[in-house]
């Protein structure tokens, strides 16, 4: 006979022990006698008791299953009412902070003005950014492990600029995110995100203007202020001319001077004046170039601050989003609770009627396995097969 | 009835010199037609020019050539050195000419012109480096050889050159005729360094163009003479700033040689005569005055005709400024002590010069360049050559051109010309044909007053002592009537008794004198002794005379006419002639 421990019917051969196939000796009485011997020899009472006791054996499995299957019920109920109720958050600027079931996003190209999920989070294993998501988005990652990680902006591209790595952006290469259950989402309202936008393209620009080489501005600032000069020193240029010319000293030529000195002295205040103007200029480029960085951390800081106010104003929607979570898991604590103790009630009267077939039957089956010689009688084959029996339930 | 005789006194004839100019019968009388190898003398009388000595007994160097150019190079020390130029040589000396030409340094033009210029003098001619000569050195030397010199390539070549203000200015040089150039402050070989530098004026000359000829430094102001026009930059001090002042188109500068400064004012020959810039110093303007207006066409016939080259010299002494045209043997004398009424100066001739350079040396002495070698101009003939003086007045109408004048009696007065025969010519109606009387100045032997009185003593004279009178009124009357002393020889000063230290500085000596104030005796010192003055025998006296000799003749005339030219000539030779006034005497006849 195969093992089976989850069964709990009779053994065969403990049920085939007393009906062998084989045919009766004249020793041994015939089923009948024997049978008839059991009925009326007490036979009957013991097997009302046994059949209590398989009633009560079977209301006690029931009980368990249905105590399961309540249980299995009331923890699908509770974990439907403790389960995350999805909100949003809408501030007066039109951003949103919606928190949800997760779903495929692919996210629209960061167009100006187009609609952008913002920062999205996954509720698997932790709260974790996707990664490409994430690195070419934000520049940050929130791992499962580590918590809040801030990480540096990847580095720069070699070949292209800054200002193309900002660029990207704007491409139509959107990165397709996989579904991953809960998930947080940040929306900004079109005009912020046209502002994040231009504010972030700006500041690509800016950067990629405060990084290009100074002399390449100072030779542009330098033509400016030279061509500014120009009309004055030709006007001045003219001007001696004619005093010169006035005089008669158009042609002086010295050693000292090479022409005349008066021609040295505006050559040479000309020469100061333009050279004043290149110091000018380098400065000024290195002014203008330190100002474009300026700006362009400025304008970074401005593209986040849609994100920031949008943060900002995610406390206290998600204050009064815990607090309902929290009311709402308080519920169905007190339903599971309240559930369980009926479960248990109910459980209780089960085992309480399984128990007391069981004692009935017990009783029942006290009386056919009583052992002979506690009879005052010998034990014969009848005794001898309910003993088995009886012996085989109890585990004596 | 006889009829008076009008008398025309013509004092100081030709006092205004030659006039060619205007009409002859509307001229003063104080013009002459011809006033030849004249000069105005000091009394503002008609001349005889001085005549040339020459001084150089050795010319070999010279030849058969001419001197071109002469000047007195005067060092810092004050040593001075004569240099001429002439024979393709550069020469220095008087009386024997030496040459000082630099070895491999070819010469083939004698057109130089040279300048004293700090210590040093410079030789300059177009296309030729420069020569220095300094007695540093004591030769003469190129410039580019010189310690700070610039570059030979750096010199310019320049035909005319001028130290002024400091330094060196040059000009024209081949190629260029409108750069002046300006050496370093007293560095006259230094072209390229320092301060120096140049100034091209083509763009300056008012007539558009022109080409340099000479220059100037006046009253702060360098003058640049074109050909047909002048500029004039002030401020030249710094050449740097100097700033064009004036310039003055149409009047240009004929030769480099011919611009003189007196002093007072600049004195050049343009193409239409002599002009000079009027000294101005209050006006910012520079007028221009002609002083030759008398002889205007003469003057530019000659400078038309002229092949050879112009020789001008201002002597203060001589107060003239001459103006000879070599090639046509011509010299004009301009008097510079005064203007006529039309601002031109009184003017004579010289025909016949063989001057061919000048010098003014710094005492005053004028000399005088010929194929002779080194002349001074002084004494009464071209080196013991007598040349003749005329003169000849314009046309004379005795106030009255129409009617008829019969000249009767010449009556010249002549000072000086001591023996000399004086040929006085007269001719009517603009004839040509003169009608001569002559006559012979008398001999006399002047004597100056208070010049040099020598009267000789004959104790003296065998130790060849002198003795100078000296006018005083507490002195010692003399038999001729004047009061005062005599210093012989070397006066040593008033002592009360006989000094004992001689003019030498040691012992006395024969001929020293002094007065003994205690004794009221002038002593002389003679053979070992001191000897009172008036002891002596004076052994001859010269006697003042009258002046200077003066001869006044009345020579008879015949014929006559409407007008009368009266001339006189006479050969110098040795001895002045001036003429003092011509007085005629003529009846005054029918009007014709």
């Amino acid at each position: 006979m195969d093992e089976d421990e989850y069964n709990i019917g009779i053994p065969s051969d403990v049920l085939g022990a007393g009906a062998s196939t084989d045919a009766p000796t004249p020793e041994d009485p015939g089923f009948m006698d024997l049978f008839g011997d059991f009925l009326f020899g007490g036979g009957a009472q013991g097997l009302a008791g046994l059949g209590l006791l398989t009633g009560a054996y079977n209301r006690l499995g029931g009980i368990g299953e249905r105590g399961l299957g309540l249980g299995q019920n009331l923890a699908t109920q509770q974990m439907q009412q403790a389960a995350f109720r999805p909100y949003t958050i809408t501030t007066p600027t039109g951003a949103m902070f919606t928190a949800g079931p997760s779903r495929p996003m692919t996210p629209e190209p960061m167009t100006p003005g187009a609609p952008n999920d913002g920062i999205f989070i996954d509720d698997g294993p932790g709260f974790t950014f996707d990664p490409m998501f994430a690195d070419i988005r934000q520049g940050a990652v929130i791992d499962d492990t580590t918590g809040f990680t801030s990480e540096p902006l990847p580095q720069r591209p070699d070949g292209p600029s800054l200002r193309d790595f900002f660029n990207q952006f704007n491409g139509t290469a959107a990165p397709t995110l996989q579904p991953q259950g809960q998930q947080f989402g940040m929306q900004l309202s079109p005009m912020e995100q046209a502002f994040q936008q231009r504010m972030f393209g700006d500041a690509g620009t800016f950067f990629g203007q405060g990084i290009v080489d100074p002399s390449v501005r100072e030779e542009q600032i330098y033509g400016q202020i030279e061509t500014a000069l120009d009309p004055q020193q030709r006007a001045q240029r003219l001007g001696l001319e004619e005093r010169l010319a006035a005089q008669g000293r158009l042609g002086v030529k010295t050693s000292q001077f090479g022409g005349t000195p008066e021609q040295l002295a505006m050559e040479k205040a000309q020469a100061q004046q333009l050279a004043q103007a290149r110091l000018s200029a380098a400065q000024q480029a290195r002014q203008e170039q330190m100002q474009q960085a300026q700006l362009g951390q400025q304008y970074l800081g401005a593209s986040y601050i849609p994100q920031a106010q949008m943060l900002s104003a995610l406390a206290p929607g998600q204050t009064a989003a815990a607090q309902a979570q929290q009311a709402q898991l308080y519920g169905t604590g007190l339903f599971g609770e309240a559930t369980a103790s009926g479960i248990d009630a109910l459980l209780g009267a089960g085992l309480g009627q399984a128990n007391l077939m069981g004692a009935a039957g017990t009783g029942l089956l006290s009386g056919l396995f009583a052992s002979p010689e506690s009879a005052g009688g010998t034990e014969d084959n009848r005794s001898g097969f309910f003993r088995n029996i009886y012996d085989y339930i109890t585990g004596g | 009835m006889a009829q008076e005789l009008r008398s025309i006194n013509l004092v100081a004839p030709a006092f205004k010199g030659i006039n060619t100019e205007d009409s002859p019968l509307a001229q003063d009388p104080s013009f002459a037609e011809i006033a030849d190898n004249a000069i105005i003398d000091k009394r503002g009388r008609i001349a005889a020019r001085k005549g040339y000595d020459v001084i150089t007994t050795n010319k070999t160097v010279l030849g058969t050539e001419t001197l071109r150019a002469i000047r007195e190079f005067r060092d810092n020390a004050g040593n001075s050195k004569i240099f001429s130029v002439g024979n393709n040589k550069i020469i220095s000396g008087t009386t024997t000419l030496v040459d000082e030409t630099p070895g491999s340094y070819t010469i083939t033009t004698d057109n130089w012109k040279m300048v004293d210029f700090n210590d040093s003098i410079y030789f300059f001619q177009r296309g030729y480096e420069p020569l220095v000569y300094s007695n540093s050195s004591s030769a003469v030397q190129k410039m580019s050889t010189l310690a700070g010199a610039s570059g030979a390539s750096d010199i310019p070549k320049a035909n005319e050159v001028l130290a002024a203000y400091g330094r060196l200015w040059c000009a024209d040089v081949t190629n260029n005729k409108s750069t002046v150039y300006w050496s370093d402050l007293l560095i006259g070989q230094n072209w390229t360094g320092g301060t120096s530098g140049s100034i091209d004026i083509s763009k300056v000359w008012p007539d558009g163009y022109d080409e340099i000829v000479s220059l100037a430094a006046h009253n702060g102001l360098l003058i640049i003479f074109g050909q047909h026009s002048i500029v004039v930059y002030q401020g030249a001090e710094a050449p740097a700033t100097m700033s064009l002042a004036d310039t003055v188109a149409g009047v240009g500068c004929v030769d480099r040689d011919t611009v003189q400064q007196t002093g007072v004012d600049v004195i050049f020959l343009s193409h239409t005569g002599l002009r000079s810039f009027g000294r101005t110093i209050q006006e910012k303007s520079m007028p221009i005055s002609t002083l030759s207006r008398t002889i205007t066409k003469d003057i530019i016939s000659l400078i038309q005709g002229e092949t050879q080259f112009f020789r001008s010299i201002y002597s203060p002494e001589e107060n003239f400024y001459l103006l000879t045209f070599v090639g046509q043997q011509t010299t004009f004398c301009f008097d510079v002590r005064g203007t006529l009424e039309d601002g031109s100066f009184r003017v004579t001739r010289w025909p016949g010069s063989i001057f061919t350079a000048y010098e003014r040396l710094t005492d005053g002495t004028l000399y005088v360049g010929t194929t002779n070698g080194v002349s001074e101009y002084k004494g009464y003939s071209d080196n013991g050559v007598r040349y003749r003086f005329k003169y000849f007045s314009p046309s004379l109408t005795f106030g009255d051109a129409s009617r008829l004048k019969i000249l009767k009696k010449i009556k010249p007065t002549l000072v000086g010309a001591n023996s000399a025969t004086v040929f006085m010519k007269f001719a009517y109606d603009f004839g040509t044909s003169y009608r001569t009387t002559e006559f012979t100045v008398g001999n006399q032997q002047p004597a100056f007053f208070n010049v040099s009185e020598y009267p000789t003593y004959s104790e003296l004279s065998s130790y060849g002592i002198s003795s100078t009178f000296v006018e005083d009124i507490n002195g010692v009357s003399f038999v001729n009537g004047t009061t005062g002393y005599y210093e012989v020889d070397q006066f040593l000063g008033e002592f009360t008794s006989h000094p004992t230290t001689g003019s030498g500085g040691g012992s006395v000596l024969n001929g020293d004198s002094y007065f003994n104030t205690a004794e009221d005796i002038y002593y002389v010192y003679i053979e070992g002794s001191f000897v009172d003055l008036t002891t002596l025998t004076p052994t001859s006296f010269s006697e003042f005379t009258g002046g200077e000799l003066t001869n006044q003749r009345s020579l008879n005339a015949v014929g006559s006419g409407t007008t009368v030219v009266v001339g006189l000539e006479s050969d110098i030779n040795g001895f002045a002639l001036s003429l003092q006034e011509i007085n005629l005497l003529a009846l005054i006849g029918k009007t014709l």
